[in-house]
């Protein structure tokens, strides 16, 4: 089904593309809100991959890795989307004083607790570690949306597991 | 535990997108969507869609690839002196040097004439002398002309920039329809920056401080009714102070949670009597001081000092150095340091001791096998190759190292691994749990692991100390040469040959006298009041000589200091079983409990705290032990501490001066150094 709608988009088929982009825009929110925790934020990022997707399906290949690619262009869009909120909070100091502009997050149990640990890891560890336990990717799965190896990912997700027991271990004390 | 907790995270469901951001974010997409199919239909390669980096890159390509820039590079031979003779020349005639104002302008107006007249830009630009001595071989064609002019020009000291242009419009021209194109982007590069500047928004990324330490509570005021017993193990780490000393060094005041009071007062060495014999491993001395920081609490100081073996009887010692030389330890305070102090190490051994050096970074590998100390040089030669390189992969270093130990182990020996490291230890597939249980498992079996850390930035304390802990070992913190002295040296036969193991404290406070109290320090170190008789629990070592100091403010009963009501229902039920009567006048009563190196039941050491431990004044109590309150005081004080909060830095100062003694080697005096680094970092 993917496969077929792909390939009439990358023809140029806008009913294609549309259908295509509506099945999917469900997991790619999803994705991106695991990844910032945050309603709006995941909307932006949303709307962020559906316009490169909008540029770059025709030039993508190999249609069964659709999903992996899809992971691969949200994860992407995610980090320059925090990156460029952490760019603006860093120009004007005045908008972290602000209540109602801080991002403040959805709910705060404590899976919460463990994402907002999660996503102040370096950013190759974060996402292992999103991909293997938000998202239940083998390690293998993990490696190719990341375009590395199996075992980069392992130990990606090592050093997160540690770093998380020393983040966590320092709130909880 | 973690990866049960970090399953949780698939269960988080996600909201559902808002169908309004849903219909934005797909309309977007069909307008980007169709833009992007516009955009494939238009007719490509327009030089309207072109950069200007690519014509730059289609110009300098088949320059690159002709034939003739051999000639070129020959004509450049030819030219270059040429140039420098000009150079000289018009200097030397008093022209102005900087003609770039007025070649531009040449340029550009003969460039747009078209290709005929391009053979007369190298000529006009420069003055008649050039002229001559550019009259090159035909063969060398225009690329020569422009080489020879940019020479020319960057010996005249003209921006490179303009030069690139001109090559650029000689080469364009001979295809007409590039010509004006050509032009265009000759211009546009003269007019853009120097490729070197970088663009100023992008500021380097801040150096991340990524020292890890675990944040212990300070130990709180407790109440004798509520809890009389205090209970901890002990510790002779002094890894503390050194992490301190170098923050305060550095110009910044250490983190709060790298302090570690009593690691910082067991630092120095304390004259306190020692045992007579070895059949009682140490002894306890007990003062109580009227504290230094508040006129209504005393000071309960216990200096405990364990059995010095004498050299000759120390048992053989078998080790092996577990370096790290991975690419972060390439620095004049890491690796050369370490190799210096091993030097030290290695001439402080017996000849029959062995030594085994193994390293890792990347893959683990043996550079040493176990070798007697007699064979010194080849050890020395072993420790000058050490190069650093490559990442971390600790646990298979360890695997190592405990292999040697055991290959060469010393039955009722010293068999230790010297694990040195700058930082993160693990990188391998086992987790922190497991390197703990394989270092416990091991120190059974008789090997045991000390710690040295190096270095600063990446230093993980929390694992280092864990390691060492668990290893029946000492962490210790070397950041200069004179440390490695200390901690390798001179200390040497205290950090390698173990006294007693597992010594724990207990002090239980009589309520009849005391009325609070509040351990200094230790916060690591806490045991549970059960565990004191419970001999599987692990506890600190003490070595040969080693000097554990630990330090009780109390508070008498009665005294307007006391913190804490008291309790409307009376005393708990517990502190009253104590026969009141028989320990009339005791203030505490403390037991040690130890167990020799190589035993498993433990023994017990007790000794009661009465007033005749008492001191009426600070000035009274001996110089090591005023000396001891000042560095508590100084600890406390960095910790930030509420209770000394008031006690300035110029206190501890005069204290400190005032109990300097004769220090040996110069400890103390830079103790007192420290203090008032921090007291103007402080701004008091």
């Amino acid at each position: 089904m993917d496969e077929e709608l792909i390939e009439r988009a990358q023809r140029g088929d806008r009913n294609a593309f549309a259908l295509l982009v509506e099945r999917h825009y469900d997991f790619v929110h999803a994705v991106a809100w695991r990844w910032s925790g945050n309603v709006s934020d995941a909307e932006d990022i949303a709307q962020t991959v559906c316009l490169k997707l909008a540029n770059a399906i025709r030039a993508f290949r190999g249609a069964s890795r659709f999903r992996t690619w899809l992971y691969a262009l949200t994860l992407n869009a995610a980090r320059d989307h925090q990156r460029s909120r952490s760019r603006e909070q860093r120009n004007a100091a005045r908008f972290l004083a602000d209540p109602t502009s801080a991002c403040a997050t959805d709910n705060h149990d404590q899976v919460e607790a463990l994402w907002e640990a999660v996503r102040q890891l370096p950013d190759k560890q974060g996402d292992a570690v999103l991909l293997v336990y938000g998202e239940g990717l083998s390690h293998a799965a993990a490696a190719d949306v990341m375009g590395c190896s199996e075992a980069t990912v392992s130990w990606h997700v090592h050093e997160a597991r540690k770093r998380l027991k020393i983040l966590l271990g320092r709130e909880m004390v | 535990m973690m990866n049960d907790e970090l399953k949780n995270l698939g269960h988080m469901t996600p909201p559902a997108p808002s169908s309004e951001a849903r219909a934005r974010a797909l309309a977007l997409a069909m307008q980007a969507f169709e833009a992007a199919e516009n955009s494939l239909a238009a007719p490509q390669g327009t030089a309207a869609h072109r950069r200007q980096s690519s014509i730059f890159n289609r110009l300098w390509s088949p320059i690159m690839n002709r034939k003739f820039l051999a000639g070129s590079a020959l004509a450049t031979l030819l030219v270059v002196p040429a140039a420098a003779f000009l150079t000289l020349e018009l200097t030397r005639n008093g022209l102005p040097v900087d003609t770039g104002e007025q070649q531009i302008e040449v340029v550009g107006k003969d460039a747009s004439k078209g290709s005929e007249t391009k053979g007369a830009i190298a000529a006009k630009p420069a003055s008649d002398v050039a002229a001559d001595k550019q009259l090159t071989p035909e063969a060398s064609s225009t690329v020569a002309e422009a080489e020879a002019e940019i020479a020319v020009k960057r010996e005249t000291g003209i921006v490179a920039d303009d030069a690139y242009g001109i090559v650029r419009e000689r080469h364009a021209a001979p295809s007409p329809a590039g010509g004006i194109e050509m032009l265009a982007g000759g211009s546009a590069m003269r007019t853009m920056p120097a490729p070197s500047i970088v663009p100023s928004d992008i500021m380097p990324p801040q150096e991340e401080n990524r020292d890890r330490f675990s944040s212990g509570e300070t130990n709180p005021v407790k109440s004798v009714t509520t809890d009389p017993v205090s209970t901890f193990s002990a510790d002779v780490d002094t890894a503390s102070y050194s992490f301190v000393r170098k923050a305060l060094m550095a110009g910044e005041m250490p983190d709060p949670d790298s302090v570690r009071v009593e690691e910082m007062i067991n630092y120095f060495p304390y004259d306190w009597p020692g045992p007579e014999s070895e059949a009682e491993p140490f002894k306890a001395t007990v003062t109580v001081l009227p504290t230094p920081w508040n006129a209504n609490t005393r000071l309960m100081h216990v200096g405990i000092k364990g059995y010095d073996v004498v050299a000759a009887a120390a048992p053989r010692a078998n080790l092996v150095f577990l370096i790290d030389v991975s690419g972060s330890m390439d620095e004049p305070d890491k690796l050369p340091l370490l190799k210096s102090a091993f030097r030290l190490l290695v001439d402080k051994l017996k000849p029959e001791d062995t030594v085994s050096i193994v390293t890792y970074a990347g893959n683990a590998g043996t550079v040493l096998e176990p070798t007697a100390i007699k064979d010194k040089a080849k050890i020395l030669a072993a420790i000058d190759t050490l190069q650093p390189g490559g990442s971390t992969a600790g646990a298979q270093g360890l695997e190592a190292a405990y292999d040697l130990a055991e290959r060469a182990f010393v039955k009722g020996g010293v068999n230790r691994i010297m694990l040195a490291t700058d930082g993160d230890f693990n990188v391998g597939p086992s987790s922190d749990e497991d390197l703990k249980a394989t270092i416990e498992q091991k120190r059974k079996s008789g090997i045991f692991l000390s710690v040295l850390g190096f270095g600063r930035g990446n230093y993980n304390d929390a694992l280092m100390q864990t390691l060492a802990q668990n290893g029946n070992g000492t962490a210790s913190y070397i950041d200069t040469l004179a440390e490695a002295q200390k901690s390798l040296v001179e200390e040497a036969g205290s950090s390698l040959f173990p006294i007693a193991k597992d010594v724990k404290f207990q002090v239980e406070f009589n309520p009849r006298e005391i009325a609070e109290y509040r351990l200094i320090g230790y916060e690591t170190r806490a045991l549970k009041r059960e565990d004191f008789n419970n001999d599987r629990v692990d506890a600190g070592d003490i070595g040969s000589g080693h000097r554990v100091t630990a330090i009780y403010e109390i508070t008498p009963k009665g005294s307007p200091a006391v913190l804490n009501d008291d309790l409307r229902y009376g005393a708990a039920p517990a502190t009253q079983q104590a026969d009141p009567a028989e320990k009339s006048g005791e203030l505490a009563f403390l037991k040690i409990r130890y167990k020799k190196p190589d035993g498993n039941t433990s023994s017990l050491i007790t000794t009661p705290v009465t007033e005749e431990n008492a001191v009426p004044s600070l000035q009274q109590a001996g110089q090591d032990v005023r000396f001891s309150v000042a560095v508590a005081a100084f600890g406390q004080k960095l910790r930030g501490t509420d209770a000394v909060s008031a006690y300035p830095y110029g206190s501890i100062l005069d204290l400190a001066a005032s109990a300097k003694g004769e220090d040996t080697y110069g400890y103390r005096a830079e103790f007192l150094n420290l203090v008032r680094l921090a007291k103007s970092l402080g701004g008091e």
